[in-house]
């Protein structure tokens, strides 16, 4: 029995209670025969090893929260759980740098933060459970990405246990760095690819001394007034952190009023947040209405909002689209959305960053009806010169439409790099773009 | 059919001629080449086979095409300011000028972008978007003459790159030209996060090793409604040194944050844009907030404050903008500025951990003593980014090679501390050797292993950036090599 002997011999390397049986049918797939929990680098790197010479394959996850999020595969020989690899291995309070292992929770480290006044400034979905390493190697960002950027202009060096079990530094721990090519770059967003991130270390930035959210509401949903009152306020010197145009649905969910609504997060100090508040304020359309929200409101918005995403959802009815547009298409994307719970029997909820042009669509409804909307935003995404990538889907409907896309016209490149760095396929076999 | 003008049985002048189409868009005279045997960095020097000047993208891919199919070196160059020597043919290879492809393609003001050739001068595309409130924000010193193509290939970064990022926080899209000629786009429209590995990302700072960028997509930001400038005089470089600290710590992120030690003072003050800093301070920094008007006296009271906690001699904000000019002026030519207080210079670029200012600026001063050569420091302090400027004379024999050890020995420092060896110049040829001070073999294989990917024969570029095997016998023969150049 090949699962048997498979435990037998991972059982020899970790101590026995940390490998386990593993749940072969997960719905979400991305699953493994048996389970590993490491808890040291060494441990990360016998496994990948003992996988690179024995013809196995491995699954990578922190706490499952992407599990939906692409892989052609629903079992690997081993899903290697980085959910015990966790916890600060440094942190400079003076040079604002930390570094931390993979597995560690987001949102433990952003309450541990908070007592220096710091904060790692990424603002991922499900930060109650998601780990820094999955937030990094599936690029996940939030609304607030416009004002501090995502992971790439945070992440300032990283360990990587390549599959044959060499450990690779890439970057370090000062701020500014150019010697070597810019390897962290590689492993951002790689999906687990190419290597095992086993430690992350991150630019902190000053907790905001004051923040305030100013929802703007169209009760009239004009497309062309609400495209009007962004370019005003990013064609200004106010420095919004977001500018997340919300569907009336989403809306409705956060703040009770069933209308597109346009949230402006300010972050600095009060005076400031201020001055800016009576900016908006003074461009607010006619037809419009204001609600701001100061500190722990604008903050309880926040959290209900990173809360919505399906991510770890086993619901076989749910999906999430991450769609990529020239800022100002974000209206076009959203309006989209809208109508698509008409035509289709969906519910849908959907936000866009108008100036960053991300958009996120969750939907729930039908397989049927769910596949046919990932095709129309793909098709309308593609229109506008972008993108349309699922973050979640159940395993089943993966077989059916492709997480990624078209694979791009310089793909040879990422299967070169893959076959450099990772030649037998040990890590997260198809998980990435083109079946990488 | 033969260019009109061209004076050389060379087939490969002759046919590398034809692509660009006329006699003048090609340099193969070697009384003419001499301009090109270095950049920024001129302790090395080698003559090229010809400098091409394409008009645009398909003609580098052609160019390139013809290179990689005759197994003919080449390399890019830009305006040549780089200053590890990331642009000289150490190979003679072909180099591929792209000074002729400098135009502004496009400005989208509605979604903060611009696309640029890159030949384009960094500082123009700040100037053609200004008056409508909009700007470029990596700001290397060498930003009125460098090329953002330069900028892409080095990951520059400048003063200001403490608040806004370097290059690679502001390049949303690149075509390429790939060592073999083919011609691809990443980053299509200027839109973030494209599916795949981060090529973006990847190619921005490799040295011009993975391919030739013809079209690059930045971003542009919107000027901040207001800045605030202060300078502050310190008698001892550790009070300076622990008041950056303390502002960082404070919670403010200033745009930016810059120190000049006593030696570097003495040199600013004796070039061309003086601005009267006291002669017997050890330490001056250049403090800058930006922002909403309204919340930056606050931060500028707290930076006050924190001096005054430091002992600091003299503390005030600039009263106006030209005053404010004049200091910036003051620090941005302050390594040209050695000039004027040592016939040669050699400038570092080691990044440390902000609170290990104080130790490091100790032991690059043991190196000073130790080598009887004076350093001065001029650095990025809000980011840790040192750049020693070891002062010697080329003409006393044995100088150049202490200088070349003063300068090594200043990284090696850094890298102790936890630090790197650069922070914007790149590694060029100047810290190959030096490589190994922050990186395993394994890990600088890791790298070249990325570099075989794009570039498989090595022919773009080579002998860059990673060391060479035989680390020892070609650190000495490299600094007798290095010697004999500036001596001759």
């Amino acid at each position: 029995m090949i699962t048997t002997e498979l435990l037998t011999e991972l059982q020899a390397m970790l101590s026995p209670e940390r490998v386990i049986e593993g749940d072969k049918n997960h719905p979400l797939g991305n699953s493994g025969i048996v389970k590993v929990y490491p808890q040291t680098e060494e441990e990360i790197a016998s496994i990948l090893k003992f996988a690179n010479d024995n013809g196995k394959t491995v699954n990578v996850e922190g706490n499952g929260t992407k599990k939906g999020f692409g892989g052609l595969t629903e079992s690997a020989d081993i899903l290697l759980s980085l959910s015990n690899y966790k916890g600060i291995v440094e942190h400079v309070v003076g040079d604002m740098t930390l570094t931390v292992k993979a597995g560690t929770n987001f949102k433990e480290l952003q309450e541990y933060l908070t007592q220096f006044k710091q904060k790692i400034s990424l603002d991922p979905y499900c930060p109650e459970s998601a780990t820094i390493g999955g937030i990094i190697a599936a690029n996940d960002s939030g609304p607030k990405r416009l004002g501090y950027g995502s992971s790439r202009d945070v992440v300032i060096g990283l360990r990587i246990v390549y599959p044959d079990g060499k450990v690779i530094r890439s970057g370090g721990r000062v701020v500014k760095n150019v010697a070597g090519y810019d390897m962290n770059k590689l492993f951002i967003g790689s999906m687990g690819t190419l290597g095992v991130v086993s430690e992350v270390t991150v630019k902190l930035r000053p907790l905001p001394k004051y923040e305030s959210l100013n929802l703007v509401l169209f009760p009239q949903g004009n497309m062309d007034e609400i495209k009007a009152f962004a370019t005003k306020l990013l064609d200004s010197t106010m420095e919004p952190v977001t500018l997340e145009l919300l569907s009336p649905s989403l809306s409705e969910r956060l703040i009770g009023q069933r209308c597109y609504t346009i949230a402006v997060g300010l972050e600095d100090v009060e005076t400031s947040v201020r001055y800016q508040e009576n900016f908006i304020q003074s461009i607010q359309p006619a037809l419009s209405e204001l609600k701001v929200l100061s500190q722990q409101e604008a903050q309880s918005f926040w959290n209900q909002f990173y809360s919505l995403s399906p991510n770890s959802s086993t619901d076989s009815t749910q999906a999430s689209l991450k769609i990529g547009v020239v800022n100002m298409d974000v209206t076009h994307v959203i309006k989209a959305s809208h109508l698509l719970s008409d035509s289709h029997n969906l519910e849908v909820e959907a936000n866009g960053g108008l100036g960053h042009g991300l958009c996120q669509i969750n939907l729930s409804g039908s397989k049927d009806d769910i596949l046919s909307a990932i095709q129309q935003t793909r098709e309308l995404s593609t229109k506008l010169g972008g993108y349309t990538v699922i973050n979640h889907l159940p395993f089943a409907l993966r077989q059916e439409v492709d997480t990624w896309g078209k694979k791009p016209s310089h793909f040879f490149l990422l299967e070169g790099i893959k076959s450099k760095v990772d030649p037998n396929r040990v890590l997260n076999p198809k998980r990435f773009v083109g079946g990488i | 059919m033969a260019v009109k003008g061209i004076k050389t049985t060379d087939r490969h002048i002759l046919n590398l001629a034809n692509i660009v189409g006329d006699a003048r868009s090609i340099i193969y005279h070697k009384e003419d080449l001499i301009a090109y045997d270095c950049d920024g960095f001129t302790l090395h020097r080698h003559l090229p086979k010809a400098v091409v000047f394409p008009n645009n993208t398909e003609d580098v891919a052609a160019l390139v095409k013809y290179c990689s199919d005759h197994q003919l070196p080449f390399l890019a160059r830009g305006a040549g300011t780089g200053l590890s020597g990331g642009a000289i043919p150490l190979n003679g290879e072909v180099i591929i000028s792209l000074v002729k492809m400098k135009k502004l393609l496009s400005v989208d003001f509605e979604n903060r972008r611009a696309v640029v050739q890159p030949g384009f001068v960094n500082l123009k595309l700040t100037n053609s978007i200004s008056d409508k409130g909009y700007y470029y924000a990596p700001d290397p010193s060498s930003q009125y003459c460098c090329t953002i193509g330069g900028n892409v290939a080095e990951n520059a970064g400048g003063a200001h790159c403490l608040k806004y990022g370097v290059t690679t926080n502001h390049i949303l899209g690149l075509e390429v030209v790939l060592p073999n000629g083919e011609i691809i786009e990443i980053g299509a429209n200027g839109i973030p996060d494209e599916p795949g590995y981060d090529l973006l990302g990847l190619l921005t700072g490799s040295e011009g090793t993975l391919g030739i960028v013809t079209k690059i997509t930045v971003r542009i930001l919107k000027n901040p409604e207001s800045k605030k400038t202060v300078l502050a005089y310190f008698d001892k470089v550790e009070d300076g040194s622990q008041a950056v600290s303390d502002i960082v710590s404070a919670g403010i992120v200033p745009a930016a944050l810059e120190m000049m030690d006593k030696t570097a003072i003495e040199g600013v003050e004796a070039a061309a844009f003086p601005v009267g800093h006291p002669k017997d301070i050890e330490a001056v920094l250049l403090i800058e907030v930006d922002g909403i008007e309204a919340g930056l006296d606050e931060q500028i009271n707290q930076i006050l404050d924190v001096c005054k906690n430091r002992n600091v001699r003299e503390v005030r904000a600039a009263k106006d903008e030209a005053e404010r000019g004049r200091w910036w002026a003051n620090r941005k030519t302050g390594f040209g500025a050695m000039g004027a207080i040592s016939p040669d210079y050699l400038v570092q670029d080691g990044v440390i951990p902000r609170s290990k200012l104080p130790e490091v600026l100790n032991k690059i001063n043991k190196i000073s003593e130790e080598s009887g050569l004076r350093i001065a420091n001029i650095f990025h302090a809000g980011d840790g980014n040192l750049h020693p400027l070891v002062l010697f004379d080329a003409r006393i024999p044995g100088q150049s090679a202490k200088a070349l050890e003063a300068g090594s020995a200043c990284l090696q420092a850094c890298a102790d501390v936890g630090g790197t060896i650069t922070g914007e110049h790149g590694v060029g040829i100047e810290k190959r050797e030096e490589m190994r001070f922050v990186f395993t073999d394994e890990e600088i294989i890791a790298q070249t292993d990325i570099r075989e990917v794009f570039n498989p024969d090595n022919l773009l570029n080579a002998g860059k950036l990673f060391p060479m095997p035989g680390r020892c016998v070609e650190i000495k023969r490299d600094l007798k090599e290095k010697e004999t150049a500036i001596t001759s």
